[in-house]
């Protein structure tokens, strides 16, 4: 492919001229939205002004909080009943939507303006099948009657992807996977044909491959049906894939809107510059993300100013003062910040952002960087022989993890990546004694760890591995002041001379994470996502460990906050010589963080190589899939790439058997004698 | 410090903000200016000029880690909550008086609960300036002895209640925890369960004695199963949880998780059926006084299990402690529904 093909920007310059001779289709003007809990008014929109044209795919990106669901839930009328619009308008087809009744809301909702939103379970009925719950919708808004509604119906099914829709319309959900169930519920909003199809989240429950298929769908049901689409989403790779506009929403307002490839390569919100810089993808291994501190504000406050100026480096006095205008910076691209403005000190954009435009090309291990496991005087801490993991028994029985076997060496992070029930959390349970194995054993520096230990060694093992996990929310005792949550493990063992050494324990703990000492004496729900992660670590770091599993630490957290995580797990690497399992299903983010990544696809690991080398050679067709799967966050790329879809049936192990080999010099795979064969050819004609 | 000089910043120059008054000495005064587009006239921008405006501020990270709230405590949301709540603070009021009252009828009255005796005279007497609530059939004052008969009520109901929760909290937290316990106790609580208490009571209270000591042990020996039941379906929701797992690598022993991380969070439950038993106790206890399997002289139950025979010539017989035994039941079930709504932390800031 051609560099010229990849940056094309025609498509965009093409859609910005056809905005720009065009009425807007759906207008909100200074929409204003409050909530009152409590007795307590919150704030959510903060007089946001957006402008929607057809035909096109305008994604709303901000963080959770930023006010982006409830926004567009006010274009079709479904804010929940403590809220209410306080001030603007919003103009649709003449009418302002504001003041609609609800007898008016039936003509528009779903009719003409449509929603998707994140979880497919719940927004299906499960007493009823899929094919009634689609035909209701096509009797309703279509006006067709019995058999035809069914051929409408069966249309529509095979539209969104769904095989063999005559035998699937009889099925209930519960007989669908996650991808299938979100097809469905497009299938009934695209049913009504409306006009306008707003997207919140819908994929953000689903596994990579599944979404990038989602997405695919999306895209193609626009161009097929006609439809303006408002997508909402957390993820700027998602994002990049398909979006004709962007609009960045922070604090309940929309503080950056204009083309996609103005966002991504041209932004000019020191927010949008934030959230650019701190993706992981963007990122130079071994050097700290340009993270954002704190939290997003609190909206029960009144905000004065600009809302992002108290975590922005950039801030100028004017921006604690006054709240900016609107400053234009092409006819489609608008922004909201005082640097914009003539007075402002010159800036310029962080260099990640160009990063962003420059084509990354994949050169395999970088001879330069160190990585523990390329040393002659290789220390292994952690060695996993045959592991099998069960649920259940008898006829229920469920092998969750079969057969894996790896090292990880002192002093790297060893990632682990999957889908949803691969068994990778699995595999990190069974390391540090939450699951039970039933086949094979661990060892920790030689020495066998699973099963039956001596309570002596028991102590030893849990001072040298910890765990960090993956919901901040779910992850700390509420009930417990993060004194007692810091300090559990010292308690346990009483591992601390008096209670003022306790103290002063705890205090270097949360100091080290980067929390103030004062936090000690507080309880976990003050605290912002990202910062009760931030605690999780510092109650594993009190124990002096050397090894962490680190299970998806970053997959629940917000954007800009993943990676002030990133950053701390790579500091805390550097500076205490910690070694981390690391499981995440993000591949882009492991690529950034691991010395070398195992790829687990139903509990089973099909290939292992340094992290460079398998983005360079990925060999197993599964790998492929994932990794093409996986959201680039530069649109031009992302528009043009191809999907791989793996099909597992493609193996034919019936007569030759697979094995687990190394394929080149620490590359390993799953796979019989064949494939490797044709995977040795693979890599011979790439190098 | 850094940090103070950070936070000063900010705090000074929205001090203007109150001070409306514009110093045209120190600020752009030329409006007519060519703005950039959408540029409103602002309302407060004075007393720093034009020139530091757009100066870029101080930064430091500690600031932006600082969070909004103020120092919370449990117990004080928990207070606060519950008094937010009018009846069952009033009722709660009324109880406590009550109780206290328990004591003190006996010393305003003439007559002390010790010394009376049987008086074939005076049987059956109503309310009167001498005998204020009449007298029994005895010929007893029974303004005394229902005022007496409501101490030990309470006392016992309380006793029961206690004991009840104490020891349904704690199996129930094991049974809920330990897995393989769970069988032995579901058995355990079939095999109680599914023969009626009363059976076992008359057991007792013919085999081994009336006495309310007895009965008191056994009323708690059989009342633990529905706390303990129900506190073992709740640890199931909290079992597994990641601050759990997170306990287990911690190597935290058994008895620190179930109370320190699993218990707090059943509290609002436990108040609930702690309050609920008590008044639950009282109508038990009247239920074995009125089988006749407590021999107790004076209590709540047995008093309305005398008045049975005579209430209908003698309604003072069972008004008094029919309405004292009510008033007990209200009370605690608005004062334990305020309070257990009050101890769930969904509910405070």
């Amino acid at each position: 492919m051609s560099e010229n093909k990849l940056f094309d920007k025609s498509v965009y310059d093409a859609r910005a001229r056809q905005i720009l001779s065009q009425v807007p289709l759906l207008s909100a003007r200074d929409v204003e939205v409050t909530f009152s809990l409590r007795g307590n008014k919150l704030t959510a929109i903060r007089r946001a002004s957006l402008d929607l044209y057809e035909g096109e795919t305008l994604a709303i990106v901000g963080e959770s909080g930023s006010g982006k669901s409830v926004f567009t839930k006010c274009f079709v009328g479904m804010l929940d009943k403590n809220g209410s619009i306080t001030h603007g308008t919003i103009t649709y087809d003449g009418m302002d939507l504001t003041q609609l009744k609800e007898n008016d809301w039936l003509k528009i909702r779903g009719r003409k303006i449509a929603m998707v939103t994140q979880d497919p379970m719940t927004s299906l009925n499960p007493l009823k099948s899929i094919g009634k719950q689609i035909q209701e919708a096509v009797e309703l808004h279509q006006g067709l009657r019995g058999a035809e509604a069914k051929k409408e119906t069966i249309r529509i099914l095979r539209a969104v992807g769904i095989p063999e829709p005559e035998r699937r319309y009889k099925q209930y959900p519960h007989e669908f996977s996650g991808g299938m169930r979100q097809r469905v519920v497009i299938a009934i909003a695209v049913a009504c044909k409306p006009k306008i199809l707003i997207c919140d989240e819908p994929t953000t429950a689903l596994d990579v491959t599944i979404q990038a298929q989602i997405l695919d769908l999306i895209r193609r049901l626009q161009k097929e049906e006609g439809m303006t689409i408002i997508y909402i989403t957390h993820d700027l790779g998602v994002v990049a894939n398909v979006a004709d506009r962007v609009a960045v929403m922070y604090a309940g307002q929309v503080i950056e809107v204009g083309m996609a490839n103005e966002i991504f390569f041209d932004p000019w919100h020191p927010y949008t510059w934030a959230l650019l810089s701190a993706l992981p993808q963007l990122g130079v291994k071994g050097e700290a993300l340009p993270a954002i501190d704190g939290t997003p504000p609190n909206l029960f406050n009144q905000i004065k100013g600009d809302a992002f100026a108290p975590r922005n480096k950039m801030a100028l006095n004017i921006d604690f003062m006054e709240e900016p205008p609107t400053y234009e910076v092409t006819a489609t691209h608008q922004v909201k910040t005082w640097l914009r403005d003539p007075r402002a000190p010159k800036v310029e954009q962080p260099k990640a952002i160009a990063r962003l435009s420059e084509p990354k090309v994949d050169k395999g291990t970088d001879p330069d960087t160190y990585h523990p496991h390329l040393d002659p005087n290789r220390e292994t801490l952690i060695e996993v022989k045959n592991l099998q993991v069960t649920f259940g028994r008898g006829r229920k029985k469920f092998v969750a993890v079969d057969d894996v076997n790896f090292e990880i060496y002192k002093g790297e992070t060893f990632s682990l990546v999957g889908e949803s029930g691969s068994g990778k959390t699995t595999i990190g349970r069974a390391i540090v004694r939450i699951n039970p194995i039933t086949k094979g054993e661990v060892l920790l520096h030689g020495q066998r760890i699973s099963g039956k230990i001596s309570k002596e060694q028991d102590l030893k093992v849990i001072r040298s591995m910890q765990m960090i996990f993956q919901d901040p929310m779910a992850s700390l005792n509420e009930r417990a002041k993060v004194d007692y949550i810091v300090s559990e493990g010292l308690i346990n063992h009483h591992l601390y001379k008096d209670d003022h050494d306790r103290q002063n324990l705890v205090q270097a703990a949360l100091n080290e994470v980067g929390l103030l000492p004062e936090f000690s004496s507080r309880f976990p729900h003050e605290f912002s996502g990202g910062q009760r992660q931030r605690i999780g670590i510092a109650r594993s770091l009190i124990m002096q460990p050397e090894f962490i599993v680190a299970d998806e630490p970053i997959s629940a957290l917000d954007v800009s906050i993943r990676a002030q995580v990133l950053n701390l797990l790579n500091d805390l690497k550097k500076s205490r010589g910690l070694t981390y399992l690391f499981i995440a299903h993000d591949l882009s983010v492991v690529r950034f963080i691991s010395d070398r990544i195992a790829v687990i696809h139903k509990g089973r690991i099909v290939e292992l190589a340094e992290s460079e080398e398998l983005f360079y050679h990925p060999l197993h067709p599964y790998t492929k899939a994932l990794l093409s799967a996986v959201p680039n966050p530069n649109p031009y790329v992302e528009r043009n790439k191809k999907l791989l879809v793996y099909d597992p049936t493609q193996h034919d192990y019936s007569k030759d058997k697979p094995s687990w080999t190394e394929i080149i010099p620490g590359h390993f795979i799953w796979g019989n004698e064949r494939e490797r064969d044709g995977y040795l050819e693979e890599i011979a004609k790439k190098l | 410090m850094a940090k103070n000089e950070r936070k000063k910043t900010p705090q000074e120059m929205q001090e203007p903000v109150v001070d409306l008054t514009i110093d045209y000495g120190t600020v752009d005064t030329e409006p007519e200016k060519e703005r950039p587009m959408g540029r409103e006239y602002p309302q407060s921008r004075n007393r720093m000029p034009e020139s530091q405006l757009f100066e870029f501020a101080a930064y430091h990270s500690q600031d932006a880690e600082r969070i909004g709230y103020s120092n919370y405590s449990y117990w004080k949301s928990v207070w606060q909550n519950f008094l937010k709540k009018k009846p069952a603070v009033i009722m709660l009021c009324v109880f406590i008086l009550l109780f206290i009252f328990t004591y003190v009828a006996e010393w305003i009255s003439p007559y002390k609960i010790a010394e009376l005796q049987q008086d074939n005279q005076q049987i059956f007497l109503t309310p009167s300036s001498e005998h204020w609530f009449g007298t029994t059939q005895a010929g007893k004052d029974y303004w005394v002895i229902t005022w007496y008969a409501t101490r030990v009520s309470i006392g016992l109901a309380a006793l029961v209640a206690v004991g009840q929760i104490v020891a349904g909290t704690v199996i129930g937290l094991v049974w809920g925890y330990v897995r393989k316990l769970d069988g032995f106790f579901t058995e355990l609580y079939n095999l109680i369960d599914n023969i009626p208490t009363i059976i076992y009571m008359t057991l007792i209270a013919l085999m081994v004695g009336q006495s309310v000591g007895i009965m008191a042990a056994a009323m708690i020996g059989f009342g633990w199963l529905g706390t303990a039941r129900n506190v073992r379906n709740l640890v199931f929701m909290y079992r597994d949880r990641e601050y759990n797992l997170a306990s287990r690598c911690l190597g935290t022993g058994l008895w620190r998780t179930l109370f320190r991380n699993i218990f707090p969070y059943l509290i609002s439950v436990i108040i609930l059926r702690l309050t609920l038993a008590i008044p639950g106790t009282i109508a038990y206890e009247t239920t074995l006084s009125y089988l006749g399997l407590i021999s107790e002289e004076y209590s709540l139950g047995i008093l309305l299990k005398n008045s049975r025979d005579y209430f209908l010539r003698f309604p003072h017989m069972l008004v008094f402690p029919a309405v004292i035994v009510s008033i007990i039941t209200i009370t605690f079930y608005l004062v334990g529904n305020a309070f257990s709504d009050a101890c769930d932390p969904r509910n405070h800031v």
